[in-house]
């Protein structure tokens, strides 16, 4: 494994920005970063079922591009096709669009502004989003939206600098192990890199409260799992 | 590039490459040429172009794709499961109706270099990306074209304080995009927070302001934060124009797209100069190409030199021919509303919509956007005889609040005409 500053540092790629003791931080990224997320988020993708000709709709924010983009070039390691929209009230009718255009194999960061957005046009969202085979929420007012419009959500969560996404078991939020090293603080998740990064993370805290599964998950899929710290958000 | 070898440059890419590849694999285009009774083998010249070349338009596309299933409307060259051809199908704004879907083949940098070079960006430099909607790679691939590397914001009233702090961080140089909304975005942080847009924003050397044209009021704001604005507007949905340091004119690349100003009610060109509808033909998307597209965009167009050089194009955008209402014989653009409504202080955000069931109305009803200052009436009282002293037609005025329009979006511009 290449630690950091052990090479000449990349260019960078992009400036994201994480909360880093509960303050908005810019945080570079090289291409690096990038294409190694994109490699780690081929799993979580995959575990959506996207593969061959299908299309995944990615909804997020711009400021988010660098938790987004590794999962548009994993669409694409799969040749898989991606679309876009923004993960606001405003452009929630654009994902509905989208869905309804593209018929996507899955839909990923639907959140409460979305929920919202979708509502204020006098949209369902279970209807919406009832014939996308998955679908992943970004927090949990759409996580429970969906619940209780009698949908299987799975969970999408930003942690640090990467990502974690729920299995089909929705046993935990899969972490790719290799990359990064996951521990509980003071009940929230923290996140230190293991793969070189530019911009290192030591146990920063990543917003998430939960606890760390270590056992092999029932789908099969190795490394660490988040668990939601609220038992109730569990199906 | 000299006119003469320009003009020589769009011949060969139309005639010798991009209409008989259109007409072969577009259904939409071969469709419409076989009505027409032509085929690409007969036209060679662009006198012949414009003689006997059928036009499309939005609702062409409408239709064939509500007609065929065809979620592009008839215009794809390329199969979407190609291999290795295409990465994503993005969506235009979907301002005027819904979005429609845009298959992305893109690799690297877009044109957009040439822009961002010229508004001041250089390599090594920071440069904010703040585009109004998440689409994909062409721009940030496009900032990192020119050696300079994006900052991500978020084209949102809410993302305004880390814009200020990333700029005085950061110092960028480039801006891509500023917007009306935007602006006034930035008037309400700066009240509430005594923040002197001048200072946090001194880095930049240009930013690129785009969605719909900025009233005066508006364009004395940003000029009194300093910044340096290049308005972009769009080229019939084959490219986009943007103001070169002249800002004499938005110019198109005639590299990339053949652009006709026609009659809005005819097909016979308008003299240079002369507002016209834009008609643009792609001379480069062999994907889904537009070809004598009737965009429905009133501009004003010259190929007169440029003082910055430039051989190419330059257009003014007006408004939209289907925004137009006709008052008692007396035709009205929103455009010419901003004026009027901006005067007003309490409306001075210039946030308004034309209310259209028709063209033709008995009595020109505006919804405008209001600080909530003042008496309701007196306000819209203000506003009436301003607009009535302008464009010589009285309005009836709704006031509502800025947040009702604004939210209306997308977040870079409202829509300026609503049928109720």
């Amino acid at each position: 494994m290449t630690l950091f500053g052990s090479e000449p540092a990349p260019a960078v790629w992009g400036v994201g920005r994480l909360v880093v003791d509960g303050s908005v931080t810019p945080w570079p990224v090289s291409q690096r970063d990038i294409d190694d997320e994109a490699e780690a988020a081929v799993a979580h993708l995959a575990s959506l079922g996207v593969g061959s000709g299908d299309f995944v709709v990615i909804v997020a924010l711009l400021s988010e591009a660098i938790h987004a983009v590794p999962l548009e070039k994993a669409a694409g390691v799969l040749d898989a096709k991606y679309s876009a929209a923004d993960a606001t009230a405003m452009d929630a009718t654009r994902t509905e669009y989208l869905v309804n255009q593209l018929r996507p194999r899955a839909v990923v960061g639907v959140n409460a502004a979305v929920i919202a957005g979708l509502h204020e046009h006098g949209r369902e969202p279970g209807d919406v989003f009832a014939g996308v085979p998955a679908v992943a929420t970004a927090d949990e007012v759409a996580w429970r939206a969906l619940v209780d419009a009698g949908l299987a959500p799975r969970r999408w969560a930003k942690v640090g600098p990467t990502s974690a996404l729920e299995c089909a078991r929705r046993s935990g939020l899969h972490l790719d192990g290799e990359r990064w090293e996951v521990d509980v603080a003071d009940g929230e998740v923290v996140v230190t890199n293991r793969a070189a990064r530019l911009t290192p993370c030591v146990r920063l805290h990543a917003g998430f409260a939960g606890s760390i599964a270590d056992e092999p998950c029932p789908c099969g899929r190795p490394g660490p799992r988040l668990v939601p710290a609220d038992p109730a958000r569990r199906q | 590039m000299p006119r003469a070898e320009l003009d020589a440059l769009q011949a060969e890419k139309l005639f010798g490459d991009l209409l008989p590849w259109a007409y072969d694999r577009s259904r939409l285009i071969r469709d419409t040429w076989d009505a027409a009774g032509v085929t690409p083998d007969e036209i060679t010249t662009f006198a012949e172009f414009r003689a006997r070349a059928p036009f499309i338009d939005k609702n062409a596309i409408r239709r064939f794709r509500k007609e065929h299933s065809d979620p592009y409307g008839g215009l794809l060259c390329v199969e979407l499961d190609t291999p290795g051809v295409f990465s994503a199908v993005f969506s235009t704004s979907g301002t005027t109706g819904e979005p429609t879907p845009a298959p992305y083949a893109g690799r690297g940098p877009s044109m957009l270099t040439r822009e961002f070079w010229e508004i001041g960006s250089r390599p090594g430099d920071y440069f904010t990306h703040m585009l109004f909607t998440f689409r994909g790679p062409g721009i940030h691939d496009t900032i990192r074209g020119i050696g300079a590397t994006p900052i991500f914001l978020d084209h949102h009233p809410g993302d305004v304080a880390q814009l200020v702090r990333f700029s005085r961080e950061l110092r960028p140089t480039g801006w891509y995009t500023l917007s009306g909304p935007l602006i006034l975005a930035i008037e309400s942080h700066a009240a509430e927070t005594g923040l002197d847009p001048a200072e946090a924003f001194a880095s930049y050397r240009g930013v690129v302001c785009a969605g719909e044209p900025l009233g005066r009021r508006a364009r004395q704001v940003v000029d009194g934060w300093g910044l340096e604005l290049f308005v972009q507007t769009a080229v019939g949905d084959v490219g986009a124009a943007t103001e070169c340091r002249g800002h004499d004119g938005c110019h198109f690349w005639e590299d990339t797209a053949f652009v006709e100003v026609l009659d809005p009610d005819g097909t016979d060109a308008v003299p240079d100069g002369e507002p016209g509808e834009l008609v643009s033909t792609t001379l480069i998307d062999k994907v889904a190409p537009l070809v004598r597209y009737r965009s429905d965009d009133l501009v004003r167009m010259t190929r007169a030199p440029c003082a910055c050089g430039r051989t190419h194009g330059r257009v003014w955008p007006l408004g939209r021919k289907g925004d137009e209402v006709v008052v008692d014989g007396r035709s009205v653009l929103p455009a010419e509303l901003f004026a009027p409504i901006e005067s007003v202080p309490t409306t001075k955000a210039g946030l308004f919509q034309v209310i259209r069931p028709a063209r033709n109305l008995d009595r020109l009803r505006l919804r405008v956007g209001w600080t909530g200052e003042g008496a309701r009436a007196a306000v819209a009282d203000q506003v009436a005889d301003a607009v009535a002293a302008a464009v010589g037609v009285a309005p009836e005025v709704e006031l509502v609040t800025y947040d009702a329009l604004l939210r209306q979006g997308p977040p870079h511009k409202i829509p300026r005409v609503v049928k109720e």
